[in-house]
């Protein structure tokens, strides 16, 4: 009876010794899907900034990101060409697949991108469904705001019927969600109708030489328009509890 | 008559070979441009994000034949730049052609600072990297340092580098050195931007928004991404107005006409 005992509580110890001495961290990959407001750009359309971009830049080497979202991408198209399957087949347990689409989805204008609502939600399913079956964590996140205000100065929804399916199959599927949507709205509220426009690709003519006759978008972000979504998804992280909160970077020397 | 025409017509051909062949070698002129100053110029390291050098996005501009070598530092003057071996390996790797873009005084103006540089010396530095700069066929580009966000009671903005910005314009004179004059376009742009809409300019974060500034942050002298991207921004507009051989290095985006 003692020498069991004694033998379990050897057990016991060595393994809170392990769990001390042994990293800690496991090696995990955010894999990134969407469209061109979480895309990789090349420095050639700077100061053009897919929120994807400074995201990457807050966590510890334990964390790598693979950002395979592309511009102009429904989830239709981004299955069809053939850019889902092969993440699948490397994802591994406790990868995380970030998905942000709706911006093509909806746009009925494009028929080369444009998804029926009851298609976009098959496509999620699919997304959450294949993730999950190789053990990795779905986070679905609705579409970033367009920057859009009524005569009142109030920002206004721009993905309504998207932004919601979103939130029905997160709640369905019990996934966590991150509803950038409605963060960003909040952000551009506060930004003003006159000031958001510092976070879009808003430039004058002659202001920058990359785009000589100025650029007036408000769908796609500058370098710090880009930064200040990133800093809303991962506040979405910390929300939802998600491990991997643990893997962001604080500067406590900054508090 | 037709035997000169023939002559006339092969000497012109012969010419016009000769004058492009020369343009497309001086086209082709690998040139770097270096960078050096303080904290307001310098690249960061990532745990220092969002703040932001206004020589991280200069980087962006410029077609392949040149390579921007940003060696600004953080807290550095004119003098500790010098004393800390920063500065002759520059010397030593200037080819002809190349570029010098100097920007001091932050830290040289502090009298409490350990980086402090009494007028006398910041000037004596500054001609230091001029003429030697110089003496290797560089071409050194004096720049007034960049404005803080300070304004008085009526929302108007100060200057707070009168002294040293009159020491850099004062060498630029004497040297005949092409001149930015960032302080002055800089607290322009600063105080378009207002009292307010300003700190969007400069690294302000609320606490919580920024893991690399949990407890949030209000800096009045280091820049956010758009504020270091303006600054960038008439750093470059500047070079194009000075007619700068350098002007013909910036790319050229032939951008399509938007709807």
């Amino acid at each position: 009876m003692t020498k069991i005992k004694l033998k379990y509580g050897l057990f016991v110890g060595l393994l809170a010794l392990l769990s001390f001495t042994l990293p800690v961290k496991k090696q995990v990959t955010i894999w990134m899907i969407g469209d061109s407001t979480m895309c990789q750009y090349d420095s050639s359309r700077f100061p053009l900034t897919g929120w994807g971009m400074p995201f990457s830049e807050y966590f510890d080497s334990s964390v790598a990101i693979k950002n395979e979202a592309r511009g102009g991408r429904s989830t239709r198209t981004f299955i069809s060409e053939n850019r889902w399957q092969p993440i699948v087949d490397n994802l591994k347990e406790g990868d995380y697949v970030f998905i942000q689409f709706g911006h093509n989805d909806e746009a009925k204008s494009y028929p080369d991108r444009y998804t029926t609502p009851e298609d976009y939600k098959k496509n999620l399913i699919r997304f959450i469904t294949e993730s999950k079956d190789k053990n990795a964590i779905p986070v679905l996140i609705t579409p970033v705001s367009r920057r859009k205000f009524d005569a009142a100065g109030n920002a206004v929804e721009t993905h309504e019927v998207y932004s919601k399916i979103v939130r029905d199959v997160a709640g369905e599927y019990k996934v966590s969600l991150i509803d950038l949507d409605q963060m960003s709205i909040q952000l551009l509220q506060k930004f003003g109708e006159k000031n958001s426009a510092l976070l879009f690709m808003q430039l004058e003519p002659g202001e920058n030489p990359d785009y000589p006759l100025g650029i007036n978008d408000n769908t796609h972000f500058d370098t710090y328009g880009a930064r200040h979504i990133a800093e809303l998804v991962l506040q979405g992280i910390k929300k939802n509890s998600l491990e991997l909160q643990d893997r962001i970077i604080e500067n406590k020397k900054k508090n | 008559m037709k035997k000169i025409k023939y002559k006339t017509s092969l000497n012109i051909c012969l010419l016009s070979t000769i004058v492009l062949t020369l343009f497309a070698f001086q086209q082709k002129q690998k040139i770097t441009v270096y960078l050096i100053g303080d904290s307001t110029m310098a690249d960061k390291e990532v745990i220092a994000y969002p703040e932001t050098g206004w020589g991280m996005p200069f980087h962006y501009f410029f077609d392949s034949t040149v390579t921007v070598d940003n060696r600004a530092k953080n807290g550095r003057s004119t003098r500790t730049f010098i004393e800390e071996g920063r500065w002759q390996p520059v010397v030593n790797n200037l080819h002809e052609g190349d570029y010098v873009l100097i920007q001091f005084g932050h830290n040289d103006e502090v009298p409490t600072k350990r980086s402090y540089t009494k007028p006398v010396d910041f000037t004596a530095n500054l001609e230091k990297f001029v003429t030697e700069s110089r003496s290797k066929n560089a071409i050194p580009v004096l720049i007034t340092p960049v404005a803080r966000r300070k304004f008085d009671s009526t929302g108007k903005i100060e200057e707070t580098h009168a002294e040293y910005t009159q020491l850099v314009k004062d060498v630029a004179k004497k040297l005949n050195v092409p001149l930015i004059d960032l302080d002055m376009e800089s607290q322009e742009l600063v105080q378009q931007f207002g009292p307010d809409d300003s700190k969007y300019l400069y690294n302000y974060l609320n606490p919580g928004e920024n893991p690399h500034y949990p407890g949030g942050h209000a800096d009045d002298t280091h820049f956010s991404e758009l504020g270091a991207r303006k600054m960038a921004e008439i750093v470059l507009n500047d070079i194009e107005k000075l007619n700068l051989g350098l002007a013909s290095h910036i790319r050229v985006v032939h951008q399509k006409e938007k709807k």
